[in-house]
């Protein structure tokens, strides 16, 4: 009964999905608030203990990937498949940045003993315990959308190549592309949230 | 009133009109479907709804709700006012008895003893998990956490052993966390107070 | 009427044959079988576990088993009917099966989607049957999961709160899909207030399933993260606050219990009107308090912390709340019966056990007062008195709707109809061991006995010893009602295409309906409730069915 394709409908169902996906890191923003309260001033002196250039240098990578995917997105439809290719790859390209730069800052916390369980902070103050907690649970959560956020890009990338994405039908590219954006969303809340914290 | 007594008004308070309520209804509905039976009623009158009515059972329930709210929330208010003079004890939760400590550090195991015609105010705490202290006689109950500390009171108007059960799950001894509160005369209490 | 081939016959899409037209279908109606025999599967499961629960409790001390399997069997009986049960039942078979019927449509938006949760489902039933039998032993945790206990138990946990976290992404799903379907599929014709009241229940469902299950997948997934890493989030020692958990995990698990009861009061709000042959009462006011309850029943979580230690101010605001959000289900309660009021009444399975489904929900939302109530509450939480409630609740109110759906749309589902004595005999006992069961458990809580009690104070034995023989007896009825279903199969009466004088469009395609639903256009009526031209067929003679 249903004739062609009904773009409008795809897109609700992803913006609901997208919904859920923001209330999900909400509990964690949640329990992030809860604990602020209770812990202000160990979550500054946790928050000056991270590498803000680092992080600042992963807010620049995603939101210009995050633009490029959008604009590969335009190149579908004005049937620049070899731009709108090019875009794509960037775009997970950025991904792999951002992901790297977590390695490396990962890797330098756990250097210093920062991580769950550790000794340093078993014995440490609890207000820090629960900033790092809070810290690795959260960007833990949001690595791991980045690596399905590329996953849905190199699937889009894919099918572009095909041409089963064309400027008729680019659904599945645009959605992934709504999924990457959201990535890009929760990282400018988490950003702030540890980083610049007071 | 003692808070007890504030409870139980409460409950009759609110399950009196509940039964009130489910009669109604129930009484309603039976008799609409023996006297609007096919049989006897082969043409249904078509009546899509009645503003008026449907405002009278939204407005009246909402006061029947909001006045259950009141008598439940003061009497609750008497579970959580403490008179002054009130002789406090530490409790703590563990998987599974209860502890007790006394104000001359005097501690028992799965044992209250209070004085008769004093206020008992429990300071209640836990060593691992939750549990919760529940001493129905006295219709008081809280969930014992660790790195917090709650409090009940009851007033210790009868002599009498009462029970004590942990109501929060805690594992495979649950429902063996079980304690006994005994209500004893000041004299005995004292006595019993400087026992080893 | 022209001869349509029935959906068991043409398989979609196309092509598949065997198995495979079942396991790969996109067809909203098979899947939707295909959900009601593994629900059905958990059910008789879950309803054993429970079973073996009241047997022993039946007696003090050790009767049948011990307190490590006694915690552990509570544990899946909850998580079974809960995640496995009471909120797909209702939603993911029959909502599966008529939403887009009655919306006009021959399928749900997302029809991969929809397969793609019964997969899900599934593995989340491997999963939790999975946690039985690997690891260092059966879960023990109560449904709830609480922190500390669930991070500190050496049993198997971790699976079975994936489990659970499964199965919400899976009903989270299809609840997307209605919502996306409700409002891109439906007729050009039907507007807002023509929408079948069933549909309009899903719809405010998926709506909670969509804001409430993401909360839930979170504190699942924190505490398998807990029990891996030992962050120490709610570790007292740690900093952490496990009170913060159980607002997490309520701010999920209340909305939930509307999750469970909507679809129920969607069914009830069909069949009343069916077999009183008279519209709706109040049409609006109950799509109203089907939003009204979606909306208010997320603001009410904490009312199931009154005791944790939580400040006061939060003890009255959510006590107020609660009490508000009891008003939508006693108006719905008032319509349906004011429904009946002048009608053309005829009993039937079907309305027979919608009838006991107002009475033993009444009996729950009353009693839910004085859960609500603060100063009762402190005496009554935590012990059989909730267990009763709930049970009335989601056994007494969803439970018996699902079995008044069964009853009221299986001769459309497969086209047969079922003998009415043994349904009527089903009904009846399945109620009165009902009655049996829990009413003494009220009693107990009253006396304090609390729940997810191994063994209990002399006191508490004849309660419980009543309460196991209602157990048995509530069992019974439940057979013979299933046996009853089941030999329809055997007999094989077929069922008309509108046997009980319904209007809604499932009602006016063929019994089992053709893949695409519609053989013709459907007709959207202005009222989905107008019974005037169901009375004018009777009138020229035209018998709907034979009375069996």
């Amino acid at each position: 009964m249903s004739t062609g394709i009904d773009k409008t409908g795809i897109k609700i169902g992803m913006w609901l999905f997208l919904y859920s996906e923001i209330l999900l890191f909400g509990g964690l923003f949640v329990l992030y608030a809860a604990y602020f309260y209770k812990y202000p001033e160990f979550f500054s002196e946790g928050g000056k203990e991270l590498n803000r250039v680092i992080g600042a240098v992963n807010t620049v990578v995603l939101l210009v990937s995050s633009f490029t995917v959008a604009a590969s997105i335009t190149a579908v439809q004005r049937k620049a498949k070899k731009q709108a290719i090019g875009l794509l790859i960037f775009s997970i390209f950025c991904g792999v940045v951002f992901l790297v730069n977590k390695y490396f800052e990962w890797g330098a916390k756990f250097h210093h003993d920062i991580y769950p369980n550790s000794e340093t902070l078993v014995s440490g103050e609890v207000g820090l315990n629960i900033f790092f907690g809070l810290y690795y649970v959260i960007t833990g959560l949001h690595g791991l959308h980045v690596i399905i956020g590329m996953i849905l890009l190199s699937i889009s990338l894919v099918l572009v190549m095909a041409g089963k994405v064309t400027e008729s039908k680019y659904s599945m590219l645009e959605n992934a592309g709504l999924y990457w954006h959201l990535v890009d969303l929760i990282w400018i809340f988490v950003f702030p949230l540890f980083y610049l914290v007071l | 009133m003692t808070p007890v007594q504030g409870v139980d008004q409460a409950f009759w308070y609110i399950l009196g009109f509940s039964t009130l309520l489910l009669f109604g209804i129930t009484a309603v509905m039976i008799y609409f479907v023996i006297r609007y039976r096919r049989s006897k009623n082969p043409v249904a009158s078509d009546i899509r709804g009645n503003y008026f009515l449907e405002i009278v059972w939204t407005i009246i329930p909402t006061l029947i709700a909001l006045s259950m709210f009141y008598v439940g929330w003061t009497s609750y208010i008497g579970l959580r006012t403490v008179p002054e003079n009130a002789i406090e004890i530490d409790v703590a939760g563990q998987m599974f008895s209860w502890l007790f400590v006394y104000e001359n550090d005097k501690e028992t195991e799965n044992e209250l003893v209070v004085p008769l015609g004093e206020a008992i105010k429990l300071n209640v705490t836990s060593l691992d998990v939750l549990h919760s202290l529940y001493i129905p006689a006295f219709r008081i109950k809280i969930d014992a956490v660790k790195g917090m500390e709650t409090y009940v009171w009851f007033s210790a108007d009868k002599i009498g052993e009462y029970d004590i059960q942990c109501t929060e799950y805690c594992g495979t001894g649950h429902s063996a966390m079980l304690a006994k509160l005994r209500i004893v005369p000041e004299s005995e209490y004292l006595k019993w107070l400087e026992e080893e | 009427m022209i001869k349509t081939e029935s959906f068991y016959d043409t398989p979609a899409p196309a092509g598949l044959t065997g198995i495979k037209a079942w396991l790969l279908t996109h067809d909203h109606k098979r899947l939707a079988l295909m959900y009601m025999w593994a629900i059905l599967f958990w059910f008789v499961i879950a309803m054993m576990f429970g079973l073996l629960l009241r047997t022993e409790l039946m007696s003090q001390g050790r009767t049948i088993m011990g307190p490590e399997v006694y915690n552990s069997l509570f544990t899946l009986h909850g998580v079974i009917m809960i995640f496995l049960f009471v909120i797909p039942a209702i939603p993911a078979i029959f909502g599966n099966f008529f939403l887009p019927i009655q919306l006009g449509t021959d399928d749900v938006f997302f029809p991969r989607l929809n397969l793609f949760s019964w997969y899900l489902f599934m593995f989340g039933g491997v999963f939790a049957l999975i946690s039985l039998f690997t690891g260092e032993g059966f879960p023990d945790t109560g449904w709830t999961f609480y922190v500390p206990f669930s991070v500190e138990a050496n049993s198997n946990v971790s699976v079975t709160v994936m489990a659970a976290f499964i199965l919400g992404m899976s009903s989270m799903l299809t609840g997307l899909n209605f919502i996306t379907t409700f409002h891109r599929m439906r007729d050009k014709n039907m507007g807002l207030m023509q929408i079948p009241l069933f549909t309009w229940s899903l719809y405010a469902t998926a709506w909670v399933q969509i804001l409430a299950t993401p909360v839930i997948s979170i504190t699942l997934v924190l505490v398998v993260v807990e029990r891996l890493f030992s962050i120490g989030l709610f570790e007292p020692d740690k900093g952490g606050d496990p009170i913060l958990y159980q607002h997490l995990f309520w701010m999920y698990s209340h909305p939930a219990v509307y999750i469970m009861i909507l679809p129920g009061m969607g069914v009830i709000s069909e069949i009343i009107p069916v077999f009183s042959r008279k519209s709706i009462f109040g049409y609006k006011a109950i799509v109203w308090s089907s939003m009204g309850i979606a909306v208010a029943g997320s603001l009410v979580w904490a009312h199931h912390m009154y005791t944790s230690g939580m400040s006061d101010v939060s003890v009255f605001v959510f006590s107020l709340l609660t009490f508000l959000v009891a008003i939508p289900s006693a108006v719905k309660v008032f319509s349906w019966i004011a429904t009946m009021h002048k009608g053309s009444i005829e009993m039937t399975p079907p309305l027979l056990l919608a009838l006991i489904f107002i009475y033993l929900f009444s009996v729950g939302g009353l009693t839910g007062l004085v859960l609500g109530a603060v100063g009762t509450d402190i005496h009554v939480h935590d012990t059989h008195f909730v267990v009763s409630h709930f049970h009335f609740v989601m056994f007494g109110g969803t439970g018996f709707a699902f079995f008044a759906a069964l009853h009221f749309w299986w001769p459309k589902m497969f086209g047969i109809m079922y003998e009415f004595k043994n349904a009527y005999i089903g009904a009846v006992l399945t109620a009165i061991g009902f009655l049996f069961h829990y009413v003494p458990m009220f009693i107990l809580g009253l006396q304090g006995m609390p729940r997810r009690y191994y063994d209990y104070l002399p006191k508490y034995e004849t309660g419980n010893f009543l309460a196991g023989f209602g157990g048995y007896l509530l069992c019974l009825g439940i057979l013979i009602m299933f046996g009853n279903l089941f030999m329809s199969f055997k007999r094989r009466i077929p069922a008309p295409s509108d046997p009980w004088g319904a209007t809604t469009l499932e009602w006016t395609v063929p019994s089992p309906p053709p893949v695409h639903n519609f053989v013709k256009k459907p007709q959207i009526k202005e009222f989905p409730y107008d019974f005037s031209e169901v009375g004018k067929r009777e009138k020229n003679g035209e018998k709907s069915r034979k009375i069996l």
